[in-house]
């Protein structure tokens, strides 16, 4: 089992018996179904929605490599650098070395989840820069010292009190545990971030091939000021984000909008094609674009999952998900979780050490369906594990379990004589009342369940008994 | 044109048009070709009835005027009801004309001098074109810059009904029929004012941009001689 794995298996164990953590989640994701269903009949067929959005993916990601070059044209046209990373070590450098090339001091971050995957924050800090996190829920996470909770709402795990507390600890005097105070606050403490800042770092929703324009989809306005007052803004993103047209965005984005938060489109839906231009008023003098591949280009020759690249990292799987809201965010320990991050992990950081994620999911198929570029998660999640039977090793006692599980289930005797020892291995362990404690063969079940009583006759007792009397 | 070379482009290059190669297994059927598709939004058949109730709906203050004159006592009226300090105004003919009407003690930066304050009160900018299925409010860096529509507390926008469009499809239409992307380096569609929902799901409005989003708008553009109401 590797590191990963039983880190998994401690944390999730830990997290789903924790019912404050459960009550918290329960509620935020409750808000959050209210809001799509309202948000869905806005549309007047919300599956076609999904057909059309799915195909747009499709046409890029099949022509991955001219829409990336015409993008990157553009970009060059506009004034723009662009830089292809193929690791993240490869994205961290570029960066890192262009903020000591330009004798940054000062960061401004929002959010971004491929920042995350390549672990930028912590490079930059290494430097001795200061790096903030504007986005109200990355900054909170920043402050607990944590990693996001989940790739939409990143602070979605903590109560008001918890801020306010965790404001009055690392920022000073705070009185209130009101959102609308609290907002205020990281509101005042990051104003100054922001004017003082020479480099702004963002992700991108979409990069546009034809307009050579990065799509940064927000609601708070930070985005928007870190591409707007500090001199060099570096946009961070997956050669996978790239979509054909501008005109795609009038569907792309209330999709996006709709699957992620619950909103007819977000409050900021922003283009920004470079730097500024000599006759505008404002704007970076400068515009960087990093391309991160980082495992990406293997997985379009995956001819059962290239489709993974169409995520357009609305968060919404992560809510459908039974585990996710049972274990939560961080549980899964990787930069992406959910069913998406179950899937996608294991391409970019290798099947051995976190093929246990195929496994955290129980198929139910409610990622698939909320899905809105019609990804056909749990699919993926079932090729991953037999891809993980296949290529990697499994423990001894599974693979001979499922030896025994198989031989028993092609003869039909045998298959019953089991189900009477079965049977009666329960009886005894229910007689002797040792349920759950170290002396029962099935703890790991009974630990948390409490199991129904074993009927008195099987089934195929049962059947053989009606179909005589018939 | 700027140029960066870096050795991982070739190779990412090659692995994309190598990983292309490989035919994939579709799980879902291709529904692409065929005759008629079904509509993905209903059609819009009241464009300023449908802006209004979008705006309602998302906090966008939306304040309907005869005219140019009308559209200018508002704007008045919201700037008397703000705190002293400078305002911050878009360099534009039909600006400078409605500023007449505003108070003259009020400081007033315009955007040929620069970029707006910290310290500004208030923005007032035209508009690109407003979507009446969002109830949203198209800029670019035309528009004052980058920062006219974020950085003050309050950005007014000022605007006619002849630049309301039914839906996002039209509005991108327009866009590209007038180069607006092309001939700027950043376009936004604003829908209501800034808000965040970070803590316990709690709607905020004016997390780090602006708390109120006022949109002004004018049935006559200023440009007509008072004949029947714009066209959306």
């Amino acid at each position: 089992m590797s590191t990963a794995s039983r880190e998994f298996l401690r944390n999730a164990a830990e997290k789903s018996a924790d019912l404050v953590h459960r009550q918290i989640i329960r509620r935020a994701i409750d808000h959050y179904n209210q809001a799509v269903e309202r948000r869905r009949a806005r549309f007047l067929d919300w599956q076609e929605a999904r057909r059309r959005c799915q195909e747009i993916k499709r046409e890029a990601v099949i022509h991955l490599d001219r829409y990336l070059l015409e993008f990157e044209r553009r970009v060059q046209e506009r004034g723009g650098q662009v830089f292809w990373a193929e690791t993240s070590e490869d994205a961290r450098q570029y960066i890192t070395d262009l903020a000591s090339r330009r004798g940054v001091r000062t960061i401004v971050k929002s959010k971004s989840m491929v920042t995350e995957e390549i672990h930028l924050t912590p490079a930059l800090e290494k430097l001795g820069l200061r790096v903030y996190e504007t986005d109200l829920g990355e900054f909170i996470v920043q402050l607990r010292n944590e990693p996001p909770y989940h790739i939409v709402t990143p602070a979605m795990h903590l109560t008001r009190a918890q801020v306010a507390s965790l404001f009055r600890e690392k920022l000073g005097d705070v009185i209130s545990d009101d959102p609308q105070y609290l907002v205020g606050v990281a509101r005042r403490e990051l104003r100054h971030a922001f004017f003082s800042a020479e480099m702004g770092i963002t992700g991108a929703n979409f990069l546009v091939a034809d307009s050579g324009m990065i799509a940064i989809t927000t609601n708070e306005g930070n985005g928007r000021l870190c591409t707007t007052l500090p001199r060099i803004h570096v946009a961070v993103a997956g050669i996978e984000k790239i979509i054909p047209r501008l005109e795609n965005l009038a569907l792309l984005w209330p999709v996006l909008a709709t699957a992620g938060t619950g909103q007819p489109v977000t409050c900021y839906n922003t283009l920004i094609g470079g730097p500024r231009k000599t006759d505008e008023v404002d704007g970076p003098e400068e515009f960087h674009m990093v391309l991160l591949d980082n495992g990406r280009s293997e997985l379009l020759a995956d001819r059962e999952q290239r489709e993974v690249l169409h995520c357009i990292r609305c968060g919404s799987c992560l809510n459908a998900c039974p585990v996710f809201r049972t274990v939560g965010g961080h549980t899964y320990g990787t930069t992406y979780p959910g069913p998406i991050g179950s899937v996608l992990t294991p391409h970019l950081r290798g099947l051995n050490e976190f093929q246990h994620m195929s496994y955290a999911s129980s198929l139910c198929g409610a990622c698939t369906d909320v899905c809105p570029v019609k990804i056909e998660l749990h699919h993926h999640l079932l090729q991953n594990r037999r891809n993980a039977v296949n290529d990697a090793k499994r423990p001894l006692v599974e693979r001979a379990t499922f030896k025994l599980w198989r031989w028993a289930m092609l003869n039909a005797g045998i298959y019953a004589l089991s189900g009477w020892f079965a049977r009666a291995a329960m009886r005894i362990v229910h007689a002797v009342r040792i349920e759950g404690t170290p002396l029962d063969p099935m703890r790991l079940w009974t630990k948390y369940h409490a199991l129904p009583s074993v009927p008195a006759k099987s089934f195929r007792e049962i059947w053989r008994k009606n179909r005589g009397a018939n | 044109m700027a140029r960066t070379e870096n050795s991982g482009r070739e190779r990412i290059l090659a692995r994309i048009r190598s990983g292309l190669l490989t035919p994939v297994v579709a799980h879902t059927p291709d529904l692409s070709s065929g005759s008629a598709r079904p509509m993905v939004f209903a059609p819009i058949p009241d464009a300023l009835e449908r802006f209004q109730r979008e705006c309602a709906e998302n906090n966008t203050e939306c304040i309907v005027t005869p005219d140019a004159k009308g559209s200018a006592e508002i704007v008045a009226g919201v700037l008397a009801a703000l705190p002293v300090g400078e305002i911050f105004v878009q360099d534009a003919p039909e600006l400078r004309r409605l500023a007449q009407a505003w108070s003259p003690s009020r400081a007033i930066r315009w955007s040929n001098e620069g970029a707006p304050a910290e310290t500004s009160q208030a923005t007032i900018t035209l508009a690109e074109c407003l979507v009446a299925q969002t109830g949203s409010i198209f800029v670019s860096s035309k528009c004052g810059g980058r920062g006219a529509s974020v950085v003050a507390p309050v950005h007014i926008v000022v605007a006619n009904v002849g630049q309301l469009v039914p839906d996002l499809e039209t509005a991108f239409a327009r866009l590209r029929e007038r180069g607006t992307a092309s001939h700027n380096s950043f376009v936004c569609l604003i829908t209501g004012s800034s808000r965040t929902s970070d803590i316990e799901k709690i709607l905020v409005l004016g997390a780090h941009g602006p708390c109120r989003l006022v949109t002004v708008l004018a049935l006559h553009s200023a440009n007509e001689s008072g004949g029947g109401p714009a066209k959306a």
